[in-house]
């Protein structure tokens, strides 16, 4: 259901929880046929921690019961485990000049945080490891992965502070990660990819090539999407400051044309590299980004 | 033909085109900025659009200057005319071509100091030339091609017509317009050219004479008169001739007198015992070496005048005085001046056709003239005819109010008998009836008039008068007609003037005055002749009607006394104001007809309606 964010959202807004936590009963449909569940790691995993006993309920898997403890107290438990899993989940988030463009009250940039410290914290909760990167033209700021709760608030605490950057070049990072990346994982671009689509592409390509799954979030305003300008007026590029006088009227249908080739080609050609590609409007709730997330994860794990 | 402006200093405003410009520009410049993610794709389709933009914009801009140029016009009031064009400056030869400057060697100079004057222009004016004589041509329109200008003063050569400079330099003064410049007069300066008016040129414009020898001297027949038992040739001398000289007189080219003479300086007759024949072509000539050659020759017709047609109209049946009126226009012998047609008032209305052949209506009575009889003389004398009323016994006063009481405002009264009889007196000697009687005039005292009509002339001029002041005699014009009233029958209870010399003199001159506008006459000064007639002094026939006409040459050309170069230029710029204004006046005439101001408003409300169109949707 569709819906715009308030104003007033941010990144560990309740609200914004809330719907996370909606977003678990929906995933745990999703994986419950071949996965264990969002509070449980799918994995049989390298690192399996023992985190409690509980009793024995109706429709508990009876090969989960303690049968040493039920021989020494006569009393049916059940172990409780922590698992940890050897996702590695990598967050790219473009904070370069043109994410800072917003119609309405959130701009592209915001909307990026929300879904990024979203992602962290679902992840967080799956006891996947997270890490951060933050990027213009440059890396600005970047965080390795990991999975404890501290980190999580310094993950946070660094996308609570993202300022909008300088102009974009995401092929750089994406070239930076694909050589630091050690194992197999999960990439996460947001970015508006406003930038040239060829090195996006060929950046991303060379990731999966790498082994890692890779989930592209395209992030656009709806003015960038139906360009609703009624009267002429000089239009900055906020990167470049390039300055282009146009009438609405007589360039929408040109740029209309044009920026849908632009996501066309994104979902063509990242399809054939079998990357996921998602168009994400920023008068849209983040909920779509979270399904596609778990749809990815689900299919990569 | 070019377009003119009656008030160009309003034409000043198109200085305000360049507000529409400043706030095109301004304007652009307000386009509000807005921040943009990325402004590639809008780059690539600025591409093109910037093309329509840019023709839009410029196709606005043109729009608003437009509407401000048209408005500025609008106001100065534009107008097409043939009044030059204000731009830059002009010079105008003005050639005199009368035939004053056809004595020997006067053609060479007027055409050596025309061309000298073309060569002798600023390179910045634009050169014209103007031919004139008794009408002025522009021979050679404005324009930087001097050889045009001198090709068309080698075309010129002189004419057997008169000077008249007010004509000449009306032209020049039309042709040059308002702009500045020069008049260059190439003229003799002869005085008789200021005769019939002087002439002007704007004052902005500076005139310069050139002046043309005058011959030595000149010898001319200006005059010849032919009486029953003599003939008199009038010559007019000037100059150095002295001696003797030679006048001949012929009839239809048959020589039948000549004669040396000696020569007598100005104007002196001849007068030969010569009967000539009742018909024919009569023509003096003089030999002269040095003066003008076509006025050494003067023609005249022989052939009596075709008698101008009269009708009487008389009451029921004839009275005394029509009788003594037919009788004294139709005398009987062969030389009758009027064939005259009597009818009565009641065949009038019956026959309205006989109207057309007269030239002069004489009316006796009015009893028994119906309303359709009188608006056939009404319209008569509108269109060109003569009517003399004689307001005797059968005559209803109000007829002449009733008829053209409008345009005469004459009043006639009631009868009035006189115990001592009043005499008649001449009140303008000058008046052509009077002057006809020559003589006689001083014996029109003599008639008695017992009964007389009291009238108010109104409008009209009182031509004599009784000796009691009231009007005897009145002339009103009426239309293209002329209407003369007596004011007293012609019975004998009324006046013994139908016995008296003065009676049949009268009655002629007063007929042929008040017929004069439907006769053609037999001698023509050339010019003045009816279209299509030769410029050559002779006789000649007319199509359209029987027997030859005469053409002489205006006799006043012959004088080539010459004003000094002061006193001709005085004479233009006295009038130079005049011709501003008179300039002025025809150009607000044409301006008034055209109305082009309105047409231009149209035009410019269509252009705004157009701007505010592109405008809304270049904003869109």
């Amino acid at each position: 259901m569709p819906s715009t964010m308030g104003p007033g959202l941010s990144s560990l807004d309740p609200a914004l929880v809330a719907r996370i936590g909606s977003l678990e009963l929906i995933a745990r449909a999703v994986v419950e046929g071949f996965l264990t569940g969002l509070h449980r790691s799918p994995f049989k995993g390298f690192s399996v921690e023992f985190s409690e006993y509980r009793q024995y309920l109706p429709g508990d898997d009876p090969a989960r019961i303690d049968w040493k403890l039920v021989a020494r107290s006569d009393r049916y438990y059940v172990k409780e485990f922590e698992e940890e899993t050897n996702l590695e989940c990598h967050l790219l988030l473009d904070i370069s000049g043109s994410m800072g463009y917003g119609s309405h009250s959130v701009t592209k940039l915001r909307y990026g945080v929300f879904l990024a410290a979203a992602l962290a914290y679902l992840m967080h909760r799956q006891r996947d490891s997270v890490g951060l990167t933050l990027f213009d033209e440059r890396v600005v700021e970047s965080f390795s992965v990991g999975s404890r709760r501290g980190h999580l608030r310094t993950l946070l605490s660094a996308l609570s502070h993202a300022r909008v950057g300088a102009r974009s070049d995401v092929s750089k990072p994406l070239g930076q990660l694909a050589a630091r990346l050690r194992r197999r994982g999960l990439v996460v671009l947001i970015s508006d990819l406003l930038d040239e689509p060829a090195g996006i592409i060929q950046g991303l390509k060379h990731l999966r090539f790498r082994g890692s799954e890779v989930l592209v979030f395209h992030i656009l305003d709806p003015a960038e999407l139906t360009f609703p300008f009624e009267h002429a007026a000089r239009f900055e590029d906020l990167e470049t400051t390039a300055q282009v006088v146009a009438v609405p009227d007589l360039v929408r249908r040109y740029y209309l044309g044009e920026i849908d080739a632009l996501q066309e080609r994104y979902r063509r050609e990242l399809g054939l590299a079998n990357i996921d590609y998602h168009l994400l409007n920023t008068a849209r709730p983040l909920d779509g980004a979270l399904l596609s997330y778990l749809s990815t994860r689900g299919r990569r794990m | 033909m070019s377009l003119s402006f009656l008030a160009p200093a309003f034409l000043f405003g198109c200085l305000a085109a360049g507000i529409p410009v400043m706030l095109h520009l301004l304007r652009r410049e307000r386009v509000p900025l807005v921040r943009f993610s990325d402004v590639r794709f809008l780059r690539r389709a600025h591409v093109e659009q910037e093309r329509q933009r840019r023709l839009s914009e410029l196709l606005l801009l043109a729009l608003r200057v437009g509407a401000v140029v048209l408005l500025a016009c609008a106001f100065a009031h534009p107008f097409f005319g043939y009044v030059a064009e204000l731009n830059g400056s002009a010079t105008v030869v003005l050639v005199d071509t009368s035939f004053s400057l056809s004595g020997p060697g006067q053609q060479a100079e007027v055409r050596a100091l025309a061309r000298s004057a073309i060569d002798a222009a600023p390179d910045d004016h634009l050169v014209g030339v103007v031919a004139f004589d008794e009408v002025a041509r522009v021979v050679a329109g404005l324009g930087g091609s001097r050889s045009s200008a001198r090709a068309a003063v080698d075309a010129l050569s002189s004419r057997p017509r008169g000077t008249r400079y007010r004509e000449g330099l009306a032209a020049a003064s039309a042709l040059i317009g308002a702009r500045p410049g020069r008049v260059v007069v190439v003229t003799d300066l002869q005085a008789a050219g200021w005769d019939l008016g002087s002439g002007s040129v704007s004052p902005r414009v500076e005139l310069e004479l050139r002046p043309v020898a005058a011959p030595t001297g000149n010898l001319a027949v200006v005059g010849l008169e032919v009486e029953p038992d003599s003939t008199s040739i009038v010559l007019f001398q000037v100059g150095a001739l002295t001696g003797d000289t030679t006048v001949s007189l012929a009839v239809d080219g048959v020589a039948v007198h000549e004669e040396s003479i000696r020569l007598v300086p100005g104007r002196s007759t001849l007068q030969f015992p010569i009967p000539l024949p009742p018909k024919g072509v009569a023509m003096a000539s003089v030999v002269d070496p040095v003066g003008y050659p076509v006025d050494d020759r003067r023609y005249r017709l022989l052939d009596p005048p075709p008698p101008i047609p009269v009708l009487i109209v008389i009451g029921n049946r004839p009275s005394r005085a029509s009788f003594y009126m037919e009788r004294a226009l139709a005398p009987g012998d062969d030389r009758n001046p009027f064939s005259v047609s009597v009818v009565s008032t009641v065949s009038l209305a019956a026959r309205p056709e006989i109207l057309e052949e007269m030239s002069a209506v004489v009316l006796v009575e009015t009893l028994g003239l119906e309303r359709q009889g009188r608006d056939l003389l009404a319209s008569f004398v509108r269109g060109g005819g003569g009517l003399f009323v004689v307001a005797g016994a059968a005559f209803d006063s109000d007829l002449v109010a009733d008829l053209f009481g409008r345009d005469t405002e004459l009043g006639l009264g009631a009868p009035q008998t006189h115990v001592d009889p009043i005499t008649l007196v001449p009140n303008d000697f000058r008046h052509p009836i009077i002057q006809g009687l020559g003589s006689l005039a001083s014996q029109l005292s003599e008639t008695r008039f017992t009964t007389t009509f009291t009238a108010d002339a109104g409008a009209g001029t009182v031509i004599a008068r009784f000796s009691d002041q009231s009007p005897a005699l009145m002339e009103h014009e009426v239309g293209t007609g002329r209407i003369l009233i007596l004011g007293s029958g012609l019975a004998a209870n009324w006046n013994d003037w139908p016995r008296r010399r003065t009676f049949v003199p009268f009655l002629h001159e007063s007929l042929a005055y008040v017929a004069d506008h439907r006769v053609t006459p037999q001698e023509f000064v050339i010019g003045d002749g009816p279209a299509g007639m030769s410029n050559e002094p002779g006789a000649f026939r007319l199509a359209e009607r029987p027997g030859y006409v005469v053409l002489n040459v205006d006799a006043s050309e012959s004088d080539p006394t010459p004003l000094s170069q002061e006193r001709f230029a005085s004479a233009v710029d006295r009038l130079a104001q005049a011709a501003e204004r008179e300039a002025e006046v025809t150009a607000g005439e044409q301006e008034a007809i055209q109305r082009m101001w309105r047409y231009t408003l149209m035009l410019m409300a269509v252009v705004l309606l157009a701007e505010g169109w592109l405008g809304r949707r270049m904003m869109a």
